[in-house]
């Protein structure tokens, strides 16, 4: 099916051409990878010295905090609180979570797993790392300007984003940041759906794609549709920043002419509805397809996952004004939304029904990426459900920008995300080193995690619920929020257990990567394509274009002699 | 060494605080319910929260059940199926089908219910009614009453800075909008939050069923000083309310000067609502 032919290059010998400036998606994958985790530290960080300060505010951060702020004896002081959460979101979302399961994992499966030998663009695709660099450069640059980084939260509603509330170019940079990552994501997005649209391998459906491929095929559409919104919104904003334009300025402040600050809310979130769906897509379907392979049958309904993935996508066009209850649309919109909002529960309940067939009368191996799998079918369960008393317009009344909007999201975004991408990392780390990671550290850190994470936000579910609002240096300045003192130290304590279960991944991630037992070339015993060829893959991944000629998942068919599973470019056995 | 020392303390030693002697349950109540929509919000809360458990309940059995029944050793031959039999379809469908009627549609019909009828039903012109006028500012709650006259942005206004003062049983009517960034008017007590947006006008109506000093929070972010952005309510018999109005529209004559025009921050009372400020 492939609609050109695709030829083997040489390999690239000089360390920069191999290493650096790469055209393989797979070094590039691997970059993305790295620069994911890197950040992911970096947030992480932020993350506990957020919580440290809910816990204990006003107290010495320990053993760095005198280093960092010196100035406050140690403790976090209230405005470097305000850019650390605004960065926290910044960071996990667009330099963590997107590098990791969009740019680490879509480069490195969609061609493996498709039958091809690279990116339909290969420069665009070394570009599109090159401008996150270039993205994250300006993002840690906004750090070291006099008035520090971006402190607006991660939304950036104007008028607070705007110079009446921000002084300083760290805003303007952040916009500026997000903007240059938002034309490399754009970059991404587009070479990878044009890949999958014409270099899948002869005889590959869309539906003998893996699940994999259909949640980053879907994630690139959106991101492809979207990012572009987000970037118009941000160079508005920078254009209100810097030459004084009004588009988001109204009241008193608009000196000349007035804009309208609910209209960035719009446009932020007409992006940033869809955006969930952009980081919890790939991992849907990294779990729909791993929940299948380990469980040593087929996936159950696989069609019907991808299309409830493909509804997913649809609806999470039409659903963004659940963000903005409490701004008073008019109350048609708001009841349009929350009826809108509600039918997303459909494609769910379809995807745990067919996860669970999955399971159902499987033969199924607790490997460490299965661990992870189940898991984010946990967690995701958690969070899917809780956003119903956010969808509900009464409901989001009281619970609208409290902590139980904190921890809902963080189910959804940050747990079962982060599973998802721990499981892919386990799963594809022979296909990418060559080698394996370690079975009995991987299990320690998924259960580390898994206790850790849920300590942490439902914990922030239930002091929400008690009436903590979000984004608040000291919530004990509030007499009703001061029982609440325990159970924010507990959260802190789940949050601190939780990053140093983190500890044991990078460390068997990186001993693995030099250490760990030589990978055979299949050794989770699957069919995908991926697994046809050595591990690691070499720089053309296929000598020879395979011909597909079954589905991804066909496990368990009791009609194979001598194994249980078999590859796609095999005809399908039958008795 | 001392830093981890403080912090395994801090671990394992309760603190004198007298507020942690709070029992867990007792800890994670929601705030007292103090308005007459209040239970609204929380009896539709509990119902989702039932609904939830209900079916999380049966995914965690499928999670743990299938995990327990057909692990590699218990089950070493996997059923070879890819579940797409007409009957299995119809199982699949049926579930989104039952999730979306049993908890969807009943929670949005309720919740919608509740809005179009409670929270959106503002008094009518024709009741008593107490007006305020509600500026947000980085950071602190501007609150305006008409003062005698009955029309706002006049010089008798009762103006306070941090500090609402209501009567109880009766229905109170407020028009929030904001001097800078956007902030949130949020009463913990009566479950209710509106977004102070500069140049509009939102809006937001309760009537308080009990008597006493309640929080008042700023909450949406807005700026370094956000978390103290705090005003107090107070809720009055009527008795009293109209002994401290009386007192303060007595003292708010002799006291405004009208040529000062910052503490005219008032607007015309909007009728109908929800408005974009003209621009004057």
């Amino acid at each position: 099916m492939a609609f050109f032919e695709q030829d083997i290059h040489d390999a690239p010998t000089t360390f920069l051409s191999k290493y650096v400036f790469s055209y393989d998606h797979k070094v590039i994958a691997k970059q993305f990878l790295w620069y994911g985790i890197a950040f992911l530290g970096v947030g992480g960080m932020m993350a506990i010295m957020i919580r440290w300060t809910l816990a204990f505010p006003g107290e010495p951060f320990p053993v760095i905090g005198d280093l960092l702020f010196p100035n406050s004896g140690g403790a976090v002081p209230p405005d470097t609180y305000a850019m650390l959460f605004t960065l926290h979101g910044t960071i996990m979302i667009f330099f963590a979570i997107t590098p990791i399961l969009i740019g680490a994992f879509g480069n490195f499966c969609i061609p493996l797993m498709i039958g091809a030998r690279d990116m339909v663009f290969p420069t665009l695709n070394m570009l599109s790392f090159w401008l996150a660099v270039l993205s994250a450069v300006l993002l840690l640059a906004s750090l070291f300007t006099p008035l520090g980084g971006a402190a607006g939260g991660w939304t950036s509603y104007p008028t607070l984003s705007t110079l009446i509330g921000s002084a300083g170019v760290g805003q303007t940079l952040w916009c500026l940041s997000l903007f240059v990552l938002g034309v490399s994501s754009t970059m991404g997005a587009v070479n990878y759906i044009a890949t999958i649209i014409t270099l899948r391998a002869p005889g590959m459906g869309y539906f003998d794609m893996p699940l994999t491929v259909w949640g980053l095929w879907l994630t690139a559409v959106l991101n492809a549709i979207f990012l572009p919104v987000l970037g118009a919104g941000l160079l508005l904003l920078t254009f209100d920043r810097v030459f004084g334009t009004t588009f988001f300025l109204a009241g008193a402040a608009a000196t000349s002419g007035s804009g309208d600050p609910v209209l960035f809310q719009h446009v932020f979130w007409i992006f940033g509805h869809p955006e969930v769906y952009i980081l919890i897509l790939p991992a849907w379907g990294v779990v729909s397809d791993l929940l299948s392979f380990f469980a040593r049958k087929p996936a159950f309904g696989a069609k019907a996952t991808a299309l409830a993935m493909t509804s997913i996508t649809i609806l999470s066009t039409v659903v963004y004004g659940h963000h903005m209850y409490s701004t008073q649309m008019s109350p048609l919109l708001t009841q349009s939304f929350m009826m809108l909002t509600m039918v997303i529960s459909i494609p769910s309940a379809v995807f745990f029904a067919n996860w669970l067939g999955t399971l159902w009368k499987g033969s199924i191996r607790f490997q460490t990426p299965m661990l992870f799998s189940l898991g984010v079918v946990f967690v995701f369960g958690l969070g899917g459900l809780t956003g119903l008393y956010l969808a509900t317009v009464s409901t989001d009344l009281y619970l609208h920008d409290t902590y139980f909007v904190v921890g809902h999201f963080h189910y959804t975004m940050a747990a079962s995300v982060l599973l998802g991408g721990f499981a892919g990392t386990y799963y594809w780390f022979p296909k990418m080193y060559g080698r394996m990671m370690n079975e009995r550290l991987g299990k320690i850190h998924f259960w580390i995690s898994m206790v850790g994470l849920n300590g942490i936000f439902m914990g922030m579910m239930i002091i929400g619920h008690a009436g903590m609002h979000r984004r608040i240096y000291n919530p004990f300045v509030y007499e009703h929020l001061q029982n609440l003192i325990p159970l924010n130290r507990f959260i802190t304590y789940s949050a601190l257990v939780m990053g140093a279960g983190q500890l044991f991944f990078v460390y068997n991630f990186i001993y693995s990567m030099y250490k760990g037992p030589i990978a055979t070339q299949n050794p989770w015993e699957v069919g995908t394509l991926e697994w046809t060829v050595p591990s690691p893959a070499p720089h053309y991944n296929f000598k020879e274009i395979p011909v597909v000629r079954c589905g991804p998942h066909e496990l368990g068919n009791p009609n194979l002699v001598g194994k249980d599973f078999q590859y796609q470019t095999e005809e399908l056995v039958k008795a | 060494m001392n830093l981890l020392l403080n912090f395994f303390m801090k671990f394992f030693v309760p603190s004198a605080n007298a507020a942690e002697h709070v029992g867990f349950f007792e800890a994670i109540k929601p705030p007292v319910d103090i308005s007459t929509n209040g239970h609204l919000i929380d009896s539709l809360f509990n119902l989702t929260t039932n609904l939830i458990l209900f079916f999380f309940f049966f995914v965690c059995l499928g999670i743990f059940g299938f995990s327990y029944l057909y692990n590699k050793k218990r089950h070493p031959k996997p059923f070879y199926d890819h579940g797409t039999s007409r009957k299995q379809l119809a199982l699949v469908a049926g579930i989104g089908a039952l999730v979306f009627i049993m908890v969807d549609m009943q929670i949005t019909t309720i919740s919608n219910h509740d809005f179009v009828n409670h929270f959106l039903n503002y008094p009518k012109d024709t009741e008593k009614v107490v007006k305020v006028e509600v500026l947000a500012q980085q950071w602190a709650w501007n609150f305006r009453y008409p003062g005698k006259d009955g029309i706002f942005n006049t010089e008798d206004d009762v103006v306070t800075l941090n500090d609402l003062r209501v009567p109880v049983n009766t229905k109170i009517v407020f028009q929030v909008s904001s001097k800078d960034v956007i902030h949130a008017l949020f009463f913990p007590n009566a479950r209710i939050k509106v977004d102070a947006m500069p140049g509009r006008i939102s809006r937001l109506w309760y009537e308080l069923t009990k008597t006493g000093q309640y929080p008042i929070a700023c909450a949406e972010m807005c700026g370094t000083f956000h978390y103290r952005m705090q005003a107090k309510l107070t809720v009055y018999p009527e008795a009293e309310y109209d002994a401290w109005i009386a007192e303060m529209e007595e003292r708010a004559i002799h006291v405004t000067e009208p040529d000062k025009p910052e503490l005219f921050w008032g607007w015309q009372w909007e009728p109908n609502g929800i408005t974009t400020l003209s621009k004057n």
